[in-house]
């Protein structure tokens, strides 16, 4: 089984790690350091998770969440951000998301959470 | 009695020259009032009265321009009151300009006009007098003067060789709260034992010694032992030969002053705490996500390899597990950075201490038993309610708990964390955190509660002073002792809620 997994963040590093950590998880990895980058890249109905940061430019990760959301997707979405935000997760829950991780993410709960999407469950960590 | 003399006059003056204004004073001088100096000139050159005068050996004054007005506060005279004093200084002020002497000498039939002469004889005399009313009142009003004045004033007989005070004014009696017979025939320098501000006093004696006046800001002490601050001036009277002959002491309370000076300084001081933990809380939050990014990708990475070469290379997995356990552990440091400066409004609710310490245990659970050590918790069940913001409050107890289990590490033989509530008096709720371990070496204890004060190893040195600043928000304090047999106790207390709404 091998499921798709996107990851947005403007820091290239991060990605790059992200990418090689998920695919020893048998994932199919793609980033991009925009949100922008994204939408011009992947169709809006190609299934697959997406990692998203909150604080990029362009768009940020609220943002790109919202017009993810307005746009009739049900893509499944986690933030992952290193600000520590009160309520952050609470928030991300608000707005629609599958959950919020904060950085650095532990390998073993970034799966987790990226494997409950499949079943649909929304799974808060912190 | 001068009327009486005018009348007696006048009818010896049968045609007197300018007979209505023509006055006899005590001593038996001729007054002639005129307005016009120049027409009684020539009529005794010309001859007219002249006998009369000559006759009657008497010596002329003549006033010039004097008015109506000058005239009537002339007859008031008698009367001794400010105004009679008032109406003759301006006569005098006037007479200096106005007066005119004439003088016939029979000797030599000479007449003798003199402009600008004053007065002489009786009225010399009486001005004399005058004068020394004058004086008198001047003086009298002068003490009131000095001893209404706010100030403490003291006089002090310079020529006398233990220079004592002869004088002091009621404010000062109240300001130092000695009596008149602790304080007069005393020298200054002995009335506050050695209780005084010793370099103060020798800077008094020095600029003293030296013919300066001395001016300067202390503290005293009151009779009672109570301090109080003050601004002592002290400046010297000289005789006309210029021997400093007195001491006059000026001393001014400025301990409202003071007060209100340190006052400001401390919310300066707190304003200051506040914008630099604000400053600090901002640099630290842009610092801790600029390296959450890196610590991410090493995290990732070193997981990624861990999983690439699971089951091979034993060594190389011991080092990949270093790697995550150091970048866990830095990033452990910023989240606790970032939880001791988390800027959040304060909510205010009613709380109960047990409760929140209770939470705040179990939270904490995990540490202390990884740590081998052991918790108890001794509450007042019938504490009144608290006021405050629920996760500061936390943070406070968090911070105590995590310091002392860190004072007990190096112990072995330390255990036990004591945490208990009781009420310290009607108003006030105690909570205090007992430790067993090393205790707080004593040149420790004032910089304790200091920005950025820290004898661990890895400790940023904020947490006790933002827990100060936490409780002293709430109305409370927050200090530090060590126990008697060992370990340290820290202690602090929250305003009980008066509140209606318990």
């Amino acid at each position: 089984m091998s499921s798709n997994i996107f990851i947005i963040d403007d820091d290239e590093s991060v990605c790059r790690a992200l990418k090689t950590l998920l695919k020893t998880y048998d994932f199919e990895v793609r980033t991009f350091n925009s949100a922008q980058n994204f939408f011009d890249t992947v169709a809006q109905d190609e299934p697959g998770c997406l990692l998203l940061d909150i604080h990029m430019p362009g768009l940020d990760g609220w943002e790109t969440q919202k017009k993810i959301l307005t746009s009739g997707s049900d893509r499944p979405v986690i933030f992952i951000s290193a600000e520590k935000q009160d309520n952050a997760a609470d928030r991300a829950v608000k707005v629609g998301a599958v959950g919020f991780l904060q950085k650095p993410v532990n390998a073993q709960t970034l799966v987790d959470l990226i494997n409950s999407t499949a079943k649909n469950l929304p799974v808060i960590a912190s | 009695m001068k009327k009486k003399i005018i009348s007696i006059k006048q009818k010896k003056l049968k045609k007197p020259l300018l007979k209505k204004r023509t006055r006899i004073d005590l001593e038996g001088q001729i007054r002639l009032l005129t307005n016009d100096l120049n027409t009684i000139k020539r009529q005794l050159k010309r001859g007219v009265n002249r006998e009369k005068f000559a006759n009657k050996k008497f010596r002329g004054e003549m006033i010039q321009g004097v008015d109506r007005e000058q005239q009537g506060a002339d007859r008031e005279k008698e009367g001794a009151d400010r105004e009679r004093r008032g109406a003759d200084r301006e006569k005098l002020g006037a007479g200096r300009e106005k007066l005119a002497i004439v003088k016939f000498r029979e000797q030599t039939n000479q007449i003798e006009i003199r402009d600008g002469q004053l007065r002489q004889g009786a009225d010399r005399e009486r001005l004399g007098a005058n004068r020394e009313k004058l004086a008198e009142e001047q003086i009298y009003i002068r003490t009131k003067a000095i001893e209404a004045t706010f100030d403490g004033i003291f006089i002090i007989d310079a020529l006398k060789s233990n220079f004592p005070i002869i004088y002091a004014n009621p404010s000062f009696y109240e300001l130092t709260g000695f009596t008149k017979n602790e304080v007069i025939g005393k020298n200054y320098f002995l009335l506050y034992g050695d209780t005084e501000n010793l370099k103060a006093l020798d800077e008094i004696k020095i600029a003293l010694q030296h013919g300066k006046p001395f001016q300067g800001e202390m503290q005293h002490y009151k009779k009672n032992g109570e301090k109080f601050w003050s601004l002592l001036r002290i400046s010297l009277v000289r005789d006309k030969d210029w021997t400093v002959t007195h001491y006059v002491g000026n001393k001014t309370d400025t301990t409202l002053m003071k007060q209100r000076n340190l006052e400001i300084e401390v919310q300066r001081e707190e304003l200051l705490h506040v914008t630099r933990v604000g400053k600090l809380a901002e640099f630290v939050s842009s610092l801790a996500h600029e390296i959450s990014q890196p610590l991410t990708a090493i995290l990732s990475y070193a997981q990624a390899a861990e999983r690439m070469y699971k089951g091979r290379e034993p060594q190389l997995q011991e080092i990949l597990q270093y790697i995550i356990n150091d970048d866990q552990r830095a990033a452990e440091v910023i989240r606790r950075l970032r939880y001791l400066l988390k800027k959040s409004k304060p909510s205010i609710e009613l709380l109960n201490i047990n409760i929140l310490i209770k939470d705040t245990i179990t939270l904490m659970m995990p540490h202390i038993t990884a740590k081998d050590k052991v918790i108890k918790f001794e509450s007042d069940s019938k504490l009144p309610f608290i006021q405050g913001d629920k996760i500061q409050l936390q943070q406070v107890i968090l911070n105590l708990i995590s310091n002392s289990l860190e004072a007990m590490e190096s112990n072995k033989d330390a255990h036990e964390l004591l945490i208990s509530t009781h009420l310290k008096d009607a108003n006030m709720v105690m909570v205090e955190v007992k430790d067993s371990g090393c205790g707080i070496p004593k040149e420790n204890m004032d910089k304790l509660f200091g920005h950025f004060f820290t004898n661990k190893p890895d400790g940023l040195g904020m947490g006790l002073s933002i827990s100060r600043s936490i409780v002293e928000a709430h109305g409370g304090i927050l200090e530090a002792k060590n126990n008697s047999d060992r370990g340290a106790t820290f202690y602090f207390t929250l305003p009980v809620n008066k509140g209606n709404d318990q």
